[in-house]
């Protein structure tokens, strides 16, 4: 490979051997001492890359750069982090639906948003203890992510929390997963044989890759045919292997993505603890986005929010900021599709002509429920996934249901958000989200109230223990007449663009833009030549670079990706992205020790008492079926402080009344 | 539980630039409590221990990392922050008047219990001359510092981070104001019926990929 070091340009760290690079003075405290600098020249004049956006690839991408010496400054239009992931509060998001109806800048990318508050909750709402996620995502416990965020010491900056709960909809119920060996056995209502073809498929797609002749044959065939014909399995199993495990969100996906997509789950069982996702407490990728900023600060990136770009001279490489201050970028100018400034927008729109838009569309609710009886117990979200074909507007696709509650700290106690999406287009989207909703809305109503109505016979025993399950609804549940009506908080909707293609992985040529090749192609018949505007089309690209919008991925899959691919086109190549020795905290190492036995949650052990060390002792010990108690300490006390959220209760009491919402109450943005 | 107890207290950093914010922390972080104690590289905060009676108390200090400058702090700052010190200089009046911005910030953003510290640093620039003399390089009067103290309801003291004068007073005062959360709190963390997923704490290797189907 070494051919390829000597062709690329040098990275931008090797060109400019700074502080951080190369031999590094032990005494040089970069995220302290550019601080006592005089504090005149605050903006620098001069910089390598610009990055404007602060959502999560140009936060992972502003990072990785700053880490490996290059001098960037990143801005944002909007007054908070995160733009297109960003985590917003009721404030904010009736604000953010406004500008996204007027197309204003820091708000592209998205459209037909509504947001519905019934009157009787605006006046109670506390603004900030909300914080709603524009593009919810979580986070396979193995990962490309979950990697990053341990090596560059940003999981430092946020608390993660486990979910375990995979649910599918099924004939009204919500199928719980049977996702271990263990779970299958003990599966009552699984026939022997079943049992058997379930085991030898879970056993085949840990190592899918490596068993061609099995799929082989099946490589262009559908996920569902290969599990149906190669397997035997049948249709409660198959949805719940494709739609619940995979994620996938139709079963017409070709066998080998969808095996892949259900292999990622499978790995990361069991590496953290009995669980196979975590997310960001406080917020997803909005929470994630802020940490790489700070960890970008702290290797000297400069941050500006609320600014922009109001004039960029493209011989000088000047870029005039709505701050009135002018700075020259030397290298590259990477922008969010969502912050596109208004002299880029033709730029952009013939930029735009040849990259697919694809349609995400999403709805956001939250209710006064807590939602328990779809979480792990211990646990604050759950995930609900509606199958193709299981809605009455009879699905196209899959409708995804992320469910989180207070613990999550995302919504005050009481309450829940549930995060629908669909790769389904226009009205229809619309239609099966409502559908998806609606039988959410029954099936809580339902559940929340098993105790008064429950029936004997929809009690089970499940080692002994009683349990009453929505696996197996009895008849007096299933025929059981809501007398409630589920109280809405709000209710928001929209639809997101993005280039990102549904279930594919991130092509790194994605922001690959031969500019002059594709516009001599869709400009063959009319036999122009290189024109003025040709030209001037030409020279931006290879100033400037438009990133993507979220994909529909609910996992953060592709995003790592995305930021290398960024880089690469940046600095030429990725083989040195993050590619910095975080040292370890001298406190980390001496803190070990204690941290090791300490499996009972005191309060030292839980205070992220952390040690990256420890990972490596820990690969001898393979896996031992009850280490679950250990990965899973108590959140301290002392870093999280509890009567901030107070006010919080007082919403849940006051709205538990059973006001029908009527829609003279509603208020529509 | 141990006789000596053990704290993790989250303190963040507010002043503006140049105040000596850094200096000071460096000054904590270094010379007196440890010895040649190099602050990490890529380090997510500072971290500092000392014991004050019978209890350790770890401070976890972030530094705005030059976030402040543009108003660009993040939220995820001011969270769970326990302790803030809010730094100015006593020979700069305008830095005076942005901490007052940052007292008014940190109560709007930060948890209602959180302990704030107002320091007017620099000390060292005014120890000398003699008390209200014509030409004092000293701006700001210590009298100003402790009304607006008084006032918010704040912990103050005038430092100076290049002689180390009242640095470590400043942690030591701060860390007696911490509530002991080793004992009573424990209850409380029950109820919160949220656990936190320690990441380095990884069952992974490369070869237990297939860790759920050994059977």
């Amino acid at each position: 490979m070494s051919y390829i070091k000597s062709e690329r340009r040098p990275s931008m760290a090797e060109r400019r051997p700074s502080n951080l690079s190369g031999v590094r003075p032990a005494s040089i405290v970069p995220q302290l001492a550019y601080l006592e600098l005089p504090p005149t020249s605050s903006t620098p004049e001069e910089v390598d890359v610009l990055i404007i956006g602060t959502g999560l690839v140009e936060s992972i991408l502003a990072s990785s750069l700053s880490w490996n010496g290059s001098n960037v400054l990143h801005i944002d239009s909007n007054s908070y982090y995160g733009d297109t992931s960003a985590t917003l509060t009721v404030e904010q998001l009736k604000d953010w639906v406004r500008k996204v109806n007027l197309h204003k800048v820091g708000y592209k990318g998205f459209k037909n948003a509504s947001l519905y508050i019934p009157r009787m909750n605006q006046h109670k709402i506390v603004s900030k203890n909300y914080g709603i996620d524009l593009s919810p995502k979580f986070i396979f416990a193995k990962s490309d992510i979950l990697s990053l965020l341990i090596k560059s010491k940003v999981y430092k900056y946020l608390e993660f929390q486990s979910l375990s709960s995979f649910h599918v909809f099924e004939n009204d119920n919500f199928e719980k997963l049977s996702n271990s060996k263990e779970e299958i056995f003990l599966n009552q209502s699984l026939s022997l044989k079943i049992k058997r073809n379930l085991m030898k498929f879970i056993k085949f797609v840990i190592d899918w890759e490596n068993e061609k002749e099995i799929w082989e044959p099946y490589k262009n065939a559908s996920i569902n045919e290969f599990l149906t014909q190669k397997f035997k399995l049948e249709d409660a199993q198959t949805n719940e292997i494709i739609f619940s495990l995979g994620l996938c969100t139709s079963s017409q996906l070709r066998t080998p993505e969808a095996l892949q997509r259900i292999k990622r789950y499978l790995i990361s069982f069991d590496v953290y603890g009995s669980f196979p996702v975590l997310y960001s407490k406080y917020g997803g990728p909005g929470e994630i986005s802020q940490g790489f900023c700070r960890s970008a600060a702290v290797a000297g990136t400069t941050y500006k929010l609320e600014t922009e770009i109001t004039n960029y001279d493209l011989s000088r490489n000047l870029v005039k900021l709505s701050d009135n201050s002018t700075i020259k970028v030397n290298e590259k100018i990477v922008i969010s599709p969502s912050q596109v400034p208004a002299i880029f927008d033709d730029f952009y729109s013939i930029y735009k002509k040849k990259h697919e838009q694809l349609e995400i569309n999403r709805m956001v609710a939250i209710v006064t429920k807590d939602c328990k009886e779809w979480i792990e117990e211990n646990e604050n979200a759950g995930i609900v996934v509606f199958p193709e074909g299981s809605l009455p507007s009879n699905n196209k696709f899959a409708v995804q249901v992320v469910v989180m509650n207070s613990g999550s700290q995302i919504v005050p106690e009481g309450q829940a958000v549930w995060y629908l999406s669909t790769i389904e287009t226009g009205t229809k989207a619309r239609e099966d989200l409502e559908n998806a909703l609606k039988l959410l809305e029954d099936s809580i109503i339902r559940e929340s109230n098993i105790e008064t109505i429950v029936a004997s016979e929809d009690i089970e025993f499940k080692n002994g223990m009683a349990s009453i399950s929505s696996v197996k609804l009895g008849s007096s549940l299933l025929n059981f007449t809501p007398t409630e009506k589920l109280n809405y908080i709000l209710k928001l909707s929209y639809t997101q663009m993005t280039t990102i293609p549904h279930f594919g992985v991130v092509n790194p040529k994605l922001f690959d833009d031969d500019a002059k090749l594709d516009v001599k192609n869709s400009t063959t018949s009319s036999q122009i030549q290189d024109t003025a505007e040709d030209q001037l089309y030409q020279k931006l690209t290879e100033k400037i670079i438009f990133d993507s919008m979220p994909s529909s991925e609910l996992s953060y899959d592709g995003v790592i990706t995305e930021a290398k691919a960024l880089y690469a086109k940046i600095t030429g190549s990725d083989d040195d992205f993050f590619d910095v020795d975080f040292e370890e905290d001298d406190d980390d190492v001496q803190h070990s020790g204690s941290q090791m036995n300490g499996g009972n949650t005191t309060s030292d052990g839980s205070s992220n008492g952390i040690n990256a060390a420890v990972d490596d002792n820990n690969e001898s010990a393979i896996v031992e079926e009850d280490e679950d108690e250990d990965a899973l300490l108590m959140e301290d006390m002392t870093t999280s402080p509890i009567p901030t959220n107070m006010a919080s209760d007082d919403i849940g009491k006051e709205t538990d009344a059973d006001i029908a919402i009527e829609s003279e109450d509603e208020m529509i943005i | 539980m141990n006789a000596k107890s053990s704290t993790s207290v989250k303190l963040v950093l507010l002043g503006e630039a140049a105040v000596g914010k850094s200096s000071l922390v460096l000054r904590f972080v270094s010379n007196d409590f440890q010895e040649n104690k190099e602050p990490t590289i890529g380090a997510a905060y500072l971290t500092q221990r000392c014991t004050i009676n019978d209890r350790t108390i770890k401070f976890d200090i972030w530094d705005t990392a030059g976030q402040e400058r543009f108003a660009s702090l993040a939220p995820m700052y001011y969270r769970n922050a326990q302790a803030a010190l809010v730094v100015y200089d006593i020979t700069k009046p305008q830095s005076f008047i942005k901490a007052r911005h940052w007292v008014k910030e940190l109560h709007e953003q930060a948890s209602k219990n959180i302990i704030i510290a107002l320091v007017g640093n620099k000390y060292d620039v005014v120890e000398n001359e003699e008390e209200g003399s014509e030409d004092s390089k000293r701006k700001v009067s210590i009298e100003e510092g402790k009304q607006l103290a008084k006032d918010e309801g704040l912990l103050f003291f005038e430092s100076s981070a290049k002689s180390g004068f009242n640095v470590n007073e400043i942690f030591m005062a701060i860390g007696h104001k911490i509530p002991d959360t080793s004992a009573g709190a424990a209850s409380v963390n029950d109820n919160r019926n949220s656990e936190r997923v320690d990441l380095t704490v990884n069952n992974d290797s490369p070869v237990n990929g297939n860790a759920n189907c050994g059977c």
